[in-house]
């Protein structure tokens, strides 16, 4: 009864041995896909992908009802007379607000990612 | 210069520094590797594919030898599978996992 089937042979992998423990340096983290994971970045991966969702949309930004919502703020007129800060506008940079914010926060916790072409870095303060 | 990094998951993980053309030659080797490919690698999740490269008859590498492909059912078992064969040995090889594009995999893009 040779070959096949009740052949008792050692496996070539080792035994489930306990890994190496091997700290990378930060700037590599990237390359071992271990920080995608990280609970946190995931949260504001979501949020951003939510975000861009929304804009890019074109659905209403803030459909909340009339008595819902907070008083206006005063208008502002273009030079042609339009208003600029109507509640769409001021709904989308709003979104776009917490956008940028969420690009900053994920580039502090890695250095790697690369954000959308559109990304401004905030401006230091003095 | 820089490598790519394979950082988005995919179904399929590369295992690289795994095996070498010489045991790859032997028919009898071969099955066994295949066979301990099955075996470990199935505990991840569902394989639908195991590919191990061989060299061709005239001795000649063909691309990929060396490296054992592993395509799963979906990205939740590769990546479970990447995790956790990565810097597992094989025959004593330090094992390198990482993910493989898919188009590339069933392009046979080794």
């Amino acid at each position: 009864n040779s070959g096949t089937g009740g052949r008792k042979r050692k496996s070539r992998w080792a035994d489930d041995e306990p890994k190496p423990v091997i700290q990378l340096p930060d700037f590599m983290k990237d390359f071992t896909g271990g920080i995608e994971f990280d609970p946190e970045i995931q949260a504001l991966n979501s949020r951003l992908l939510e975000i861009s969702r929304k804009l890019q949309s074109g659905m209403l930004l803030d459909d909340r009802p009339e008595g819902a919502r907070s008083p206006s703020p005063e208008p502002i007129y273009d030079n042609m007379g339009v208003r600029i800060n109507t509640r769409e506008y001021r709904a989308r940079e709003k979104l776009n607000r917490e956008r940028q914010e969420i690009i900053s926060q994920i580039i502090k916790k890695n250095p790697a990612f690369k954000p959308p072409a559109d990304y401004r870095p905030p401006k230091l303060q003095k | 210069l820089m490598l790519q990094p394979s950082v988005v998951a995919t179904k399929v993980v590369c295992l690289t520094q795994v095996v070498t053309p010489d045991e790859l030659k032997d028919d009898d080797d071969y099955e066994d590797i295949l066979e301990d490919m099955r075996t470990e690698c199935g505990k991840f999740g569902t394989l639908v594919n195991i590919v191990i490269p061989r060299p061709l008859p005239s001795g000649e590498m063909g691309p990929g030898v060396g490296k054992v492909f592993l395509e799963y059912a979906d990205v939740e078992s590769a990546t479970k599978a990447r995790q956790g064969l990565n810097g597992r040995k094989f025959g004593g090889n330090q094992v390198v996992a990482v993910f493989y594009p898919e188009n590339k995999f069933s392009q046979g893009e080794w």
